[in-house]
Order: C-alpha cells, then sequence, then structure tokens
C-alpha cells in the first residue's frame, strides 16, 4: 500500500511541454465578443488594470486575465444557505490582503441550480438573469466574481450563446431596458477558484501551518471543467496540464501532498434534482464512487472541492454509508476553506466548520490547529449576541 | 406514458411528430446533435449510467435516428435520470452534447406541463417557490433533520438557536434564516420582470399550477411593497 500512495502522490505534480487537445478547434469566444463591442452591439466589461489581473493559461492555451481586485462578489444559494465558511473564507482572504469588494443585496441567483434540476427556464430567461447581475457590477464599475461552479458553467454557456444568437442578444436586451439595464457582457467569466489559483503563492506566503504531512484529494466540478472545457484553467506544471489546475495548485502551493484516486473524473452525485428528491441515488454515488476510493486509494486526510453543490452532497452523504457497513469518512471542504485554516483563520467564527456534518476535527489536530478553543470562543460570541451584543463583521453593505 | 391494455401508445403519432419538430427547431439543437459513431464513450463516463437506466449514446441515437417514436420513448421518466453533470459533453470526440439535448427536452416535458414532468417535480416544488418568489434557491430553515434524516445526527445543528448562529456570520448579506442572502425587495423585482417576459412563470404554471398561484400570492405582496 506504501508504493501505492508514494506513485499516486506524485501525479499532481508531473509537469509537461505539450497540451494535448486533439480534434478541439474551437473559436475564441473572447474574440468575437471584442468584435461585437467594436460594432456597437454589446457592452464589455474589461478587465482593467485597476483590477490587478493576474493571466492564466487555458484548456487550449489561450491566456485568460483572472482580476484580483475591485470585485463584485457573486454569492452561491447552497453557500450562503448551508456552507457559509465557504464565502467568508474568501472575503476573509480579501481582507488580509487589503483588496476592493462588494458583497451586497442587489444580487439574484443565476437560478441554472433550479434550470438543471427542473427544467423550468429557457435560455432566454438563464441569459436575461445573468445580463441582470452582470450588470449590475458593470454600474459599480467592479468585475463579477461567481462563487459557484454551476453559475460559472451557465454564464460561460450564456456568454458564448449571447455572442453567438443576435436573436438572443435583441431579446435579451428588450428585457433589460425594461428593468431599467444595458446588455453587458464581462470580458472573462471568473469562478473564485480561479482567483484563489492565481493568488496561490500569495496566500502561501500568510501560511500558518506546516501541511507537509496532510494527504489532500480534490473533486473537481463538474460544472467548472466540463461545461465550456475551453476556458477552465490548466497549468503545464499540474497534473501535466491533462486536469484541470484550479484547487490542486493552491493545496500544493501550501505544502499538502496532493493524492490521485481512480473515480477523479467522476461527478459527485449531486445530479442537481437527485439531490433533493432521489437521494439514494446520490448517497451510493458518494460512497462508491468518491468517498471510499479517495479513503482506500489514498488513504486521504481532506477532500477539496470547488463548488457548492459538490461540498454538500461528499460531506452529507457519508454518514448514511454506515447503513451498508462503509466505515470511510473524510472531512469536505472547499479549497478556499483549507487554505484559510492553515493561514490561521477561525475554525468556528471564519471557517465555520460547525455547519459540516463529517467529523473534521481529526484533520485539525493533524494540522495542529486548537479546535477546542476555537469552540469555547464560539459558544461565548454566541452568548454574546443571544444577550444583544453586536456583530463582527468582515464588511458592511450599504444599506440603500 | 399513456399505454393501452396491450401496452401499446395511444399518443398519435402526429403529437409525438411535433415534439420532435419542437426540439429540431430549438436554436441549439444543430450545435448539440452532431456525428456519432457510437462510440460509446459518453455512455462509459455517464455517473447515473451506474445507478439507471440512462445512456447519453441512446439519447443521441434517438435524436439522429430522426423517429419519433423513439424520441417520444424518452420522454417519460428517462430524461429525468440525467446529472446534468456534461461528462458525455467533454468527453464526446464529436462534441456532441447529449446533456443539452436532455435539458431541451425536459424544457419541452415542463412547457407541455407532462403529466411525467409533474410527478417527477413534485417533491421539488419548496425549491421552485424560494427561488421564483424570493431570489435565491436554499434557505437555512430549510435545512432540518426532518427533511434531511439520512444526513446523520449532527444535521440538527441548524435546527436550534439558527437566528443567532446566523448573526454570527461575519457577512451581512447571510445574517438571515429564510433566505440564502438577504435580496431586496428592488432586486426581487427586477427578477420577476425577467420571470414575466421569458415566460418562466408560464412554465412554472403548466407544470405546477396551484404551486404557481402561491409563487403569484408573494409576487403580488412584492410588488405592491
Amino acid at each position: 500500500m506504501d508504493i501505492e500512495i508514494a506513485n499516486r502522490l506524485g501525479l499532481a505534480n508531473i509537469k509537461s511541454d505539450y497540451i494535448h487537445a486533439a480534434g478541439r478547434k474551437l473559436e475564441d469566444i473572447h474574440e468575437h465578443l471584442l468584435e461585437l463591442e467594436a460594432k456597437g452591439e454589446v457592452k464589455v466589461i474589461h478587465v482593467k488594470d485597476e483590477n490587478k489581473p493576474i493571466e492564466a493559461d487555458t484548456l487550449l492555451g489561450w491566456k485568460k486575465k483572472i482580476p484580483t481586485n475591485k470585485l463584485w462578489h457573486h454569492k452561491s444559494c447552497g453557500q450562503c444557505g448551508n456552507i457559509p465558511g465557504y464565502p467568508v473564507s474568501l472575503l476573509w482572504f480579501m481582507n488580509q490582503m487589503g483588496l476592493e469588494y462588494v458583497d451586497e443585496r442587489n444580487q439574484t441567483s443565476c437560478t441554472a441550480w433550479n434550470y438543471h434540476g427542473s427544467g423550468t427556464s429557457n435560455p432566454v430567461g438563464l441569459a436575461a438573469v445573468a445580463v441582470r447581475n452582470w450588470h449590475r457590477a458593470y454600474e459599480l464599475g467592479l468585475f463579477p466574481l461567481f462563487h459557484c461552479a454551476t453559475t460559472f458553467g451557465d454564464y460561460k454557456e450564456m456568454r458564448n450563446m449571447l455572442v453567438e444568437y443576435k436573436e438572443l442578444r435583441d431579446e435579451v436586451r428588450r428585457i433589460m431596458h425594461k428593468i431599467g439595464r444595458e446588455l453587458v457582457i464581462p470580458e472573462y467569466i471568473v469562478h473564485y477558484s480561479e482567483w484563489v489559483h492565481v493568488m496561490r503563492f500569495e496566500i502561501a506566503k500568510l501560511k500558518k501551518y506546516d501541511l507537509s504531512n496532510v494527504i489532500a484529494t480534490v473533486h473537481p466540478a463538474c460544472h467548472t471543467y466540463k461545461m465550456i472545457p475551453e476556458d477552465c484553467i490548466y497549468d503545464k506544471d499540474i497534473y501535466a496540464g491533462k486536469r484541470t489546475a484550479v484547487s490542486t495548485g493552491v493545496a500544493l502551493a501550501l505544502g499538502a501532498q496532493v493524492a490521485d484516486y481512480s473515480t477523479w473524473y467522476d461527478c459527485c452525485g449531486f445530479g442537481f434534482r437527485h439531490i433533493l428528491t432521489e437521494r439514494e441515488a446520490s448517497r451510493s454515488f458518494v460512497m462508491d464512487r468518491k468517498i471510499r476510493p479517495m479513503v482506500r486509494e489514498a488513504h486521504s486526510d481532506v477532500c477539496l472541492t470547488q463548488d457548492t453543490g459538490c461540498t454538500t452532497t461528499l460531506d452529507k452523504n457519508q454518514w448514511i454509508g454506515k447503513a451498508m457497513g462503509y466505515t470511510e469518512q473524510v472531512p469536505v471542504m472547499a479549497d478556499v476553506m483549507f487554505a484559510a485554516l492553515a493561514c490561521g483563520a477561525d475554525v468556528y467564527k471564519i471557517v465555520q466548520l460547525q455547519w459540516h456534518t463529517t467529523d473534521w476535527r481529526p484533520l485539525c489536530e493533524k494540522i495542529g490547529i486548537d479546535w477546542k478553543k476555537s469552540e469555547e470562543e464560539y459558544n461565548a460570541y454566541l452568548e454574546e449576541l443571544k444577550s444583544g451584543g453586536k456583530t463582527v463583521n468582515l464588511y458592511e453593505y450599504p444599506k440603500n | 406514458m399513456e399505454y393501452n391494455e396491450k401496452g401499446v401508445s395511444i399518443v398519435p403519432s402526429e403529437f409525438k411528430k411535433e415534439i420532435f419538430e419542437e426540439a429540431r427547431k430549438d436554436f441549439r439543437y444543430e450545435e448539440y446533435v452532431r456525428g456519432c459513431l457510437n462510440c460509446g464513450v459518453c455512455t462509459g463516463g455517464c455517473p447515473p449510467h451506474r445507478f439507471f437506466d440512462f445512456s447519453p449514446r441512446i439519447v443521441l441515437q434517438n435524436m439522429k435516428s430522426k423517429d419519433p417514436e423513439l424520441i417520444w420513448t424518452m420522454m417519460d421518466e428517462y430524461i429525468w435520470a440525467c446529472f446534468q453533470c456534461f461528462t458525455c459533453a467533454m468527453i464526446c470526440p464529436f462534441l456532441n452534447s447529449p446533456g443539452g439535448i436532455i435539458a431541451i427536452l425536459r424544457e419541452i416535458a415542463v412547457r407541455r406541463g407532462f403529466e411525467s414532468a409533474r410527478k417527477v417535480l413534485k417533491p421539488y416544488s419548496r425549491v421552485l417557490l424560494k427561488l421564483t418568489a424570493y431570489g435565491n434557491q436554499l434557505s437555512p430553515d430549510m435545512i432540518q433533520p426532518d427533511f434531511f434524516p439520512d444526513w446523520g445526527p449532527t444535521i440538527g445543528y441548524a435546527s436550534t438557536d439558527l437566528a443567532v448562529k446566523r448573526k454570527a456570520i461575519p457577512m451581512p448579506t447571510l445574517q438571515v434564516t429564510n433566505l440564502a442572502w438577504d435580496v431586496a425587495p428592488e432586486t426581487m423585482k427586477e427578477l420577476y420582470e425577467i420571470f414575466d417576459e421569458s415566460g418562466v412563470f408560464k412554465i412554472i404554471e403548466s407544470v405546477d399550477p396551484s404551486l404557481y398561484e402561491i409563487i403569484q400570492d408573494i409576487v403580488d405582496d412584492v410588488r405592491s411593497s
């Protein structure tokens, strides 16, 4: 078993000088978008110098500018509803780095979770919601940063459709005029995991704990790299450019070991509809195809995710595995939450692991984090709040 | 879907043809349905194929057959097995998108209010209500042991003192219990306008008329506030 694990640990660090993208002769939508802008067909939210962009390679070697400053947070339904430490960890890093951003009430869901689960929308509805939220960032002079991978996948798809189909543009423009907005499209659709990836060396400078004895397994999210696959970050120094580099990149930069497992490409079992209404499929998938391979093949200490649904599905469905005699368990958290833990963010007040169901305490103990102290302080804080104490926030949004 | 006692479909052929034409006229169809070698790599990598009678290769082959009868056979529960992960689209050598075809067929099923769609989506109505009436999909107060007993004993964490626990999250937008984040009423009104103009509300009315009425009551309240 030791030899097998040693082999698996090496894969994430394999380097290559080649990109193999046989058959994928796709056109770069970014150029067409700029052509439409030149014709006055659309307005574009450009990545400006003030956004302090960092360039990254995508699947086909195209360059993508990732803005790192002056960002508008496009939150995720599932993260905010049930994994609050996910967005909080991201904002915590931005505060640590003195970056500017806005998080506000003037944002809707992308509605794509609902669409993929129930079919109760259409391209016009999805594109109009996307443009509505893009325009809100545009009018504030900020660049939108999308927290959810389904938002990321959906907005990449809507951006492409809007560029390719004039009829869709006309219809969405008509709807935008009805709500006092314009047809704007961001120059790049950027996922928070891409921000984490390009900032990984800055994040690593904040590191407080040694992670060299921690074995992480990465679950790449389908809607990050399978929807519009050409618009996702790949790095020739990570998995030799054969898998998306996000999440693995930050774990390696922080000094953790990233181990491979045979079902890395499988989805999490979320299914959009299944996680809510056909859960036996989701939980079987979680245990048989993800958690057991992660633990049995890689002896994983932590499963790192980059999306809302994956984090929920993989975390919540381990306990029920005991009914089948499955004893394998591994804590699940997003890359940014793991990074925040490594950089000394409070387990309860910032990373908010108390909302997770699979036991994460052994991981904290392995890293050397005193979670019991954190728990005591958090409980005291709750008592303060119950007695009318003031909340301590990372950010105050404008009330109007 | 609507068979006689001998198991023969009683749905008229003309109607099945109409459904196929509706799918084929969708502006995404040509992009999703290309050449197919029947290599089966899509089905080999398909997650729900492991647990359901569902194959993206069959989906594509049925569409390519242009046989309305074959396409009709998928309009029942078949299309609802797909996880919408798009593994099939990612690995198809011809860049077909069986997952995209499923999305088109599901849209047709709900737009036309098919009984199978109504049945499949009935348990989903709480989520649909939350999203369309309030602007985001999952609220903290939905995560209760009664609904998720299979998620284990610690799922009850959100059942007690939820308001104060949410207040302790250091993002003001998240310090609410009945929404994922606090959406401004003016923002909800913009969303309603989009749903009106794009036909989303009409779709919900087709697939679940009583849910639609509840949603419209909330929409009217917010609009008049």
